[in-house]
């Protein structure tokens, strides 16, 4: 259960601030275990034969160890460079599911599975600085009196009744002057 | 944590208080917008498990308006306990009694009923009138706008504005304006 | 008699024919709890050393190391770096306990190997933070100089290379003093093996990327910041600035906070921002913030982990000691924002 307290939670963290300066593979040992006979080892036995040399070749900073066992049912352990300790079984896997599982764990930084609280995590605040309830305010606030007239007022007003007769009238008002304005102008002409 | 870190993380935290004029306003309509400051909705920082909420004072509370038929149809229901201790009160009598009791039930009942709603509303502080304790009214520093206009009263109009008004009709002779 | 005889008799059979209804084990809960209860009596496991291991290959172990790394060694060198004086000692007396009269070990300690290591830190860690920071007083450089080269930082990071198994020494667990003079020999062996600059980029990468994303003032302080900005205004002709309160919020209550801007009484010009929870705090903190923007080390500074060792200033070459600081007498050196972007145009 992703959401249960007994889970460890928190954010995503690399060990020794790994990829700023140079990447350091985190896995430092893998010790194969399987059995020279039995089926269920059949896998790890066929990745041994073929694959092994290139991973060997490719991931010069793990230690790598083969440990034969007889009648075992085959796994591996993974060991980390903070002190990390993984056993992975491979019972019945295939030579390619035995490549996927190593490059899974070649890949991890070795800290413990855990819920991620948030998916990204930073330590360096971002260059506009981080939001507080003074951010984008208007500094003239600072001086206002309350409660003040300017703010007492709604955002969107809409016209009364009142006000639009009056501006009815206005409007009437001013188109009668202009017709009276012609017909005197015409009557002049006359 | 540094002492820079600290000082940003009281400064991003920093209780607002916020002042809102509930003369001519709906309690109804306005509950909304008075729980989005109360409970911090308007921050970007917002979370329901941060306590990030504003302070809410609330003036005017007696000229509160209900539309319609609503003073009167409107009834707010209480029972002791005990039996036949169930109460009906019309809205305008609970107006009467206290006039900051229908604005405070109004926000109230809006918000979601959970173990934060009573903490939240310790964050709301009406008035009935504008007659506001001076140190309450230093820690504002903003004003919520109201969210409708308040209409002009007959009364406000000064006599000059009045005689200047259009003229629309023609009153009978027997219809009576005013007493006065 | 005999009728009992064998009733006894048909009755055991039946015993013997019966199933088992108990679907569990009686015996195992009191089994385990009575092993509980001897491991707790012989108290917590102590730690093993990986050699112990039977897949413990020591030379693997070192060939790994280095290449991981990603670094040439000189297999002696790197041998003698990861020996400690107690090993010898231990392995000397071990041998004249068997009987060996005079004992004859193969191995040299790392003792001059961390004196010479601990003085090229000490000296790269100075010049980088110098060249970086050009504008940092030498206190802020010599603060943080002591916390990127203290016993706990180099014990971080000697542990997170995978030193902590390697290391021949007498004590188990290894303490932390010993890995960081593990570190320190082992960046001595590196500068015998492959160079000066290898061993450089070596401190780069490991020991100064530890100030990334951390804010530098943690490790160096000013005291007195609002006396020490009037002061360093003072110097470049600047009247002491004006505070000015630009914003506060819930004056009254207990939670009440404080803006306060710092102003230049000449042009008006804002020179800092600070916020607390009283108009002292708010104060003081506005000082502090135009001291980190005159010391170019605001909180979102990038810091250029790129440089060579070229590119570094001489060991010669000293920042401004706080008591002289002024920004006419500042020295011309790129600023961090500059290094970044000449990496940027050389790596197109």
């Amino acid at each position: 259960m992703s959401s249960s307290r007994f889970t460890p939670r928190g954010f995503p963290r690399v060990p020794l601030q790994n990829g700023i300066g140079r990447y350091i593979c985190q896995l430092k040992r893998v010790t194969l275990r399987f059995c020279k006979s039995s089926g269920s080892s059949r896998g790890i036995r066929d990745f041994i034969e073929t694959d092994l040399v290139s991973f060997a070749q490719d991931h010069p900073g793990t230690a790598l160890y083969l440990k034969p066992r007889r009648h075992k049912s085959p796994s591996f352990v993974a060991e980390y460079l903070n002190g990390e300790r993984e056993v992975i079984s491979c019972h019945n896997f295939t030579a390619q599911q035995m490549v996927k599982w190593l490059n899974l764990y070649t890949t991890r930084s070795g800290i413990p599975l855990m819920r991620y609280v948030k998916m990204w995590h930073t330590e360096c605040p971002s260059i506009q600085g981080v939001w507080s309830p003074f951010t984008n305010k208007d500094p003239a606030l600072n001086i206002t009196q309350f409660p003040s007239e300017m703010l007492s007022r709604p955002v969107w007003e809409e016209k009364s009744a009142t006000e639009e007769l009056v501006e009815m009238i206005n409007k009437q008002k001013i188109s009668d002057e202009n017709n009276d304005d012609i017909q005197k102008v015409q009557a002049a002409h006359v | 944590m540094s002492q820079l870190g600290r000082v940003k993380q009281w400064n991003t935290f920093a209780r607002c208080w916020h002042l809102f004029d509930a003369a001519w306003q709906n309690p109804l309509e306005c509950s909304p917008t008075i729980e989005k400051y109360l409970k911090g909705l308007n921050k970007p920082i917002y979370h329901p498990l941060v306590d990030c909420g504003d302070h809410v004072v609330v003036i005017n509370s007696k000229q509160i308006a209900f539309p319609g038929e609503e003073w009167r149809r409107r009834a707010y229901f209480h029972h002791t306990g005990y039996s036949g201790g169930a109460t009906w009160t019309p809205a305008w009598e609970l107006h009467d009694r206290d006039p900051t009791m229908i604005f405070r039930k109004a926000v109230y009942h809006h918000m979601k009923g959970n173990l934060f709603r009573r903490v939240v509303m310790e964050r709301l502080h009406i008035f009935s009138d504008s007659n506001v304790p001076e140190e309450v009214m230093e820690n504002i520093t903003n004003q919520i706008p109201p969210l409708r206009s308040i209409p002009k009263t007959l009364s406000s109009y000064s006599k000059e504005e009045i005689e200047k008004y259009p003229k629309i009709i023609d009153y009978p002779e027997d219809f009576i304006l005013s007493k006065n | 008699m005999l009728t009992l005889r064998t009733t006894n008799r048909v009755l055991k059979v039946l015993k013997t024919a019966q199933k088992c209804e108990q679907s569990f084990h009686r015996w195992l809960a009191p089994t385990l709890r009575e092993l509980k209860r001897r491991k707790d009596i012989q108290g917590p496991e102590k730690p093993v050393h990986r050699k112990t291991f039977l897949e413990w290959n020591y030379d693997t172990e070192i060939y790994a190391f280095s290449k991981r790394l990603g670094e040439e060694f000189n297999n002696d060198l790197l041998q003698q770096a990861l020996t400690e004086r107690s090993y010898i000692i231990r392995e000397e007396e071990r041998q004249k306990n068997v009987g060996i009269e005079q004992p004859t070990l193969n191995l040299s300690d790392n003792k001059e190997l961390v004196s010479k290591g601990s003085d090229f830190i000490d000296d790269i860690v100075k010049r980088y933070l110098r060249t970086v920071l050009p504008r940092l007083p030498e206190e802020g450089i010599i603060g943080i100089h002591k916390y990127l080269t203290s016993i706990e930082t180099l014990s971080h990071v000697s542990f997170h290379i995978g030193t902590s198994e390697l290391i021949l020494c007498a004590e188990f667990p290894v303490e932390k003093p010993t890995l960081s003079n593990v570190l320190k020999s082992i960046i001595a062996a590196l500068i015998e093996s492959s160079g000066d600059s290898r061993a450089a980029l070596f401190v780069r990468d490991f020991i100064i990327t530890q100030i990334a994303d951390k804010d530098l003032h943690q490790f160096w302080e000013p005291e007195e910041p609002i006396k020490l900005l009037s002061e360093i205004l003072a110097r470049d002709g600047i009247q002491s600035p004006e505070p000015r309160l630009i914003g506060c919020s819930g004056k009254n209550t207990i939670l009440a906070c404080f803006r306060v801007g710092l102003y230049t009484p000449d042009n008006k010009r804002m020179i800092g921002l600070g916020f607390g929870e009283t108009v002292d705090i708010a104060h003081e903190m506005a000082a502090r913030d135009s001291l980190r923007q005159l010391f170019g080390t605001l909180d979102n500074i990038l810091l250029p982990f790129n440089l060579k060792l070229d590119q570094l200033c001489a060991s010669s070459v000293k920042n401004l000691f706080l008591n002289e600081w002024s920004q006419k007498t500042l020295p011309f050196r790129p600023t961090h924002f500059e290094l970044r972007q000449a990496k940027e145009i050389s790596s197109n």
